[in-house]
């Protein structure tokens, strides 16, 4: 133990200055993916001195597993009869999705930018799928009226995240890749930046800035059944909730029916937008019984419960699994506009989507909820900002409809970095002294976590967190089996608090960068159980055994999350309603 | 079942390998044993790993002498013998340690590019070469309002180049990138001809002639190493052949 610490001396004492780990910019994106790539972009054509910080290499962003498409009403697919599509009826289509929970001003700014952005898109490079007259194909997705999703193929996060990571590198914005950041520094109710740990040297730099943008994805890894990389762990959400910023929300997580079973990894609601449907084990497309106008397209809550329910009633497979049956698509068809998935279903379940029935169950997807910010992608906190999946705006409430997450991104990456651009620019580069405190202090955390000695490992906590979270609220919940779990959290924070790991060394030190992302996981899994709790209702996604339908009357309103002496405390705020009168939801 | 891991971090003189033992349930990945290797045996194995789907590019390796995504390469028909690809030899993929191909897995860094700790290598020196080539689209007249028309024939080939997910698999592959370290390699050099081949992009034959040159166009030796190991059917050497059948028109012009 002696040789380490000395090592870590000796580390900062020839190697580096404390000067020489803090950085002064305008702005700080955190997180490489489609929003943080996007803002990025705007604010360096803005003049502004931005850096993106990225745990891992922006193109290993979760953006690049991004699938089925991107919604926007070019109307370069007519709908049935001829009917042209519009940003009012995707706005209707988004509104009725989230089950009226999402805030109607955030979605109509959002579905009015959509064609706009798709089209940037293009004019920045993405190959998109095309239709035979040269222009953006488009596909009929889940709960959408109209084929309104753009695609390329099925790869069109990637195809869009390449886009942008070019756009990045051509402006020589300065990216701190392998970057994990430990801290938002605050100071009187403001951001003045943040502490990160460089990976792969341990060391622990200060970020002073004017505004800092958390773009840091979603946190389905507290599932253990989830389409989410490995890297999604509510890193920005707990950086946030510990800056006394409120989350929103948060018991709103998305189960998208068709993941391949055995891995979890995403089957893109496309297959069912290009014709594909789903059977059980007794060859019934028992969607049928559920959703009799949309069938197979009906809201991906819908579908997944559907699902789910098939599972509980014995006539799933027995390990828990229907098909998606794409084999009627033929050749052609698969391999033009589902190439990705095919390959997926061929390498990690074996099975040829072409010939035979890909086995898939539902899987957290999405999460809803985050960070809570205004529609100008502000939080309460000022000089911080925070935008796509990782903060709630809220385009989505209480059911997010596919193709809109892509969309989501791109536009308010942008318009954020546009309200970035607006507010910080007359400010002066804040002190840089309480971002130095914080450099300090986070050095004596880290270091006290890397003395620790004896105990659990904690790698098995976050096996057991991940199945708490999966069997206690998942797709169907109750107040009982819900207490249980939240009760079972507790007690795992408990063993977490007593837990370590072996590894001392600083270089590349993935137990312990592991360890800081389940600390975030448990913290955030308790804000999620807490808001579940509470919600005793049925909406959307959030479906309640012992409460099975919607409560207008109470629980129309978004729930709040504060951290309060290291508990989550919930409040409500009302929602902003608009042109859409809450109705019930028919598909 | 057997595993034989490379280990290296700064301060050692020269690599050592670490062996471990233990049953993979069906279906584990290289990455998964390699998560199983560090939450229940050694928790210092540092390893790349994001999407554990196939998608992201993040973690290539040389698996069995053969550059792989980890995330993608099943134990069983590995150890199996099942996924052996034939390879034109080079010098990362001669015997570095005694293992036992049916009975082990060998897992090692990718090759040429430094190690900077156990399985991850710095992958600056592939992004250099990736941003000479310039990666930006260009295209040939003002934005217009809506989108550019294109073809979706022409998307056919495009697609191919844009499918590339930047692992690095095919640089670690590629015998000339072996002996010439310089040579801008397979991923950039698709990269390129994905730029040159879109038609957005009108009349760009400067983006031929900026690798017209032996590290550019002219080094590679079409083993086929790049397409062979490619996750996603790249084929770099069919773009290089394309580009220098041009480049040869261009210059006969």
């Amino acid at each position: 133990m002696n040789i380490i610490t000395k090592s870590m001396k000796q580390d900062t004492a020839q190697i580096d200055t404390l000067e020489s780990r803090l950085h002064r910019h305008d702005v700080l994106v955190v997180g490489g993916g489609l929003t943080g790539l996007r803002a990025a972009m705007q604010a360096a054509d803005a003049g502004l001195d931005v850096v993106v910080i990225s745990k891992v290499n922006p193109l290993r962003s979760h953006s690049v597993a991004a699938q089925g498409g991107m919604n926007a009403s070019l109307g370069n697919v007519k709908g049935e009869d001829g009917a042209e599509d519009s940003w009012e009826m995707h706005a209707y289509d988004t509104v009725k999705g989230s089950d009226y929970l999402a805030d109607q001003d955030a979605v109509e700014l959002m579905c009015r930018e959509a064609p706009r952005s798709v089209i940037e898109l293009e004019h920045l490079g993405t190959v998109w799928s095309r239709l035979e007259n040269g222009k953006i194909a488009q596909r009929p997705f889940g709960g959408a009226g109209f084929p309104r999703t753009c695609y390329a193929a099925d790869r069109t996060g990637h195809n869009a995240l390449h886009t942008l990571f070019e756009q990045v590198v051509a402006r020589k914005i300065p990216v701190y890749e392998e970057f994990f950041v430990t801290s938002l520094v605050t100071k009187t109710g403001r951001c003045l930046g943040l502490t990160a740990i460089d990976i792969k040297t341990g060391n622990i730099h200060g970020f002073s800035s004017k505004a800092t943008l958390l773009a840091t994805g979603g946190f389905g890894r507290i599932f253990s059944r989830s389409t989410n990389a490995i890297i999604n762990t509510a890193d920005g959400q707990a950086l946030a909730m510990d800056a006394g910023v409120p989350l929103k929300d948060m018991e709103f997580v998305q189960f998208h029916p068709t993941t391949l079973y055995g891995t979890n990894i995403l089957m893109s609601e496309g297959a069912r937008g290009e014709g594909g449907i789903l059977v059980n084990k007794n060859g019934e497309r028992f969607m049928k019984r559920y959703a009799p106008n949309s069938l197979d397209l009906a809201p991906r809550d819908v579908v997944a419960r559907s699902i789910e329910q098939e599972i509980l009633e014995g006539r799933a497979y027995d390990q828990g699994y229907v098909h998606l049956d794409l084999t009627h698509l033929g050749r052609d068809r698969i391999m033009e506009r589902l190439p990705g998935i095919r390959q997926i279903a061929m390498d990690f379940a074996g099975v040829d989507p072409i010939e035979k029935l890909v086995p898939i169950q539902p899987g957290q997807h999405y999460s809803m909820g985050g960070i809570d910010v205004d529609k100008n992608g502000s939080t309460m906190l000022k000089g911080l900002f925070a935008a796509g999946e990782c903060s709630c705006i809220s385009v989505h409430g209480a059911n997010r409809l596919g193709g809109n997450s892509l969309l989501e991104t791109v536009v308010f990456g942008r318009l954020t970095a546009d309200r970035i651009i607006e507010e910080i620019h007359d400010d002066e580069q804040p002190e840089i002294e309480p971002v130095l405190a914080s450099v300090k202090s986070m050095e004596n955390k880290i270091e006290t976590i890397l003395l620790r000695d004896g105990g659990e490992k904690f790698f098995s906590i976050k096996t057991d967190l991940t199945q708490t979270m999966q069997k206690k609220f998942g797709i169907f919940r109750d107040n009982d089996t819900m207490e249980e779990g939240l009760s079972e959290i507790e007690k795992l924070k408990e063993r977490f608090s007593n837990s370590c790991f072996i590894n001392k060394e600083l270089t590349y030190n993935q137990a312990l960068i592991q360890f800081l992302e389940l600390e975030s996981m448990l913290k955030i899994a308790e804000v999620v159980a807490v808001g579940a709790i509470q919600r005793r209702e049925s909406r959307g996604s959030h479906k309640r055994n012992d409460y099975p339908d919607r409560d207008d009357e109470k629980f129309l309103k978004h729930t709040i999350v504060n951290l309060k002496n290291g508990k989550p405390v919930i409040s409500y705020k009302p929602v902003k309603l608009g042109k859409f009168e809450p109705k019930e939801r028919v598909y | 079942m057997k595993f034989k891991i490379f280990r290296f971090k700064e301060g050692m003189g020269k690599p050592s390998y670490d062996n471990f033992e233990f049953e993979p349930p069906t279906g584990m990945t290289v990455l998964g044993a390699l998560f199983h290797l560090q939450q229940k045996f050694d928790d210092s194995i540092a390893f790349h790993y994001s999407c554990r789907g196939a998608v992201c590019g993040a973690c290539a390796m040389l698996i069995n002498k053969v550059p792989r995504l980890a995330c993608r390469t099943q134990l069983e028909p590995l150890i199996n013998g099942e996924l052996r690809i034939p390879m034109s030899p080079y010098k990362a993929i001669e015997e570095t340690v005694k293992w036992d191909p049916e009975r082990e897995i060998l897992i090692e860094p990718l090759p040429h590019l430094p190690v900077k700790k156990d399985l991850i290598v710095d992958m600056d020196k592939f992004f250099d070469y990736y941003k000479v080539v310039e990666p930006v689209f260009k295209p040939g007249d003002p934005d217009p309002t809506l989108e550019r028309l294109m073809d979706p024939e022409a998307i056919k080939e495009l697609e191919l180049y844009t499918n590339c997910i930047l692992c690095a698999a095919c640089f670690g592959a590629c015998p000339v990138d072996s002996a010439k370290p310089d040579y801008l390699g397979p991923a950039a050099l698709a990269k390129l001809y994905r730029f040159f081949i879109d038609p957005r992009e009108g009349d760009n034959e400067f983006r031929l002639l900026s690798a017209d040159e032996p590290s550019g166009w002219w080094d590679c030796e079409f083993h086929g190493n790049c397409k062979r190991v490619c996750p996603k059917q790249v084929p770099p050497l069919i773009a290089i052949a394309k580009a220098r059948e041009k480049l040869n028109i261009i210059k006969n012009r």
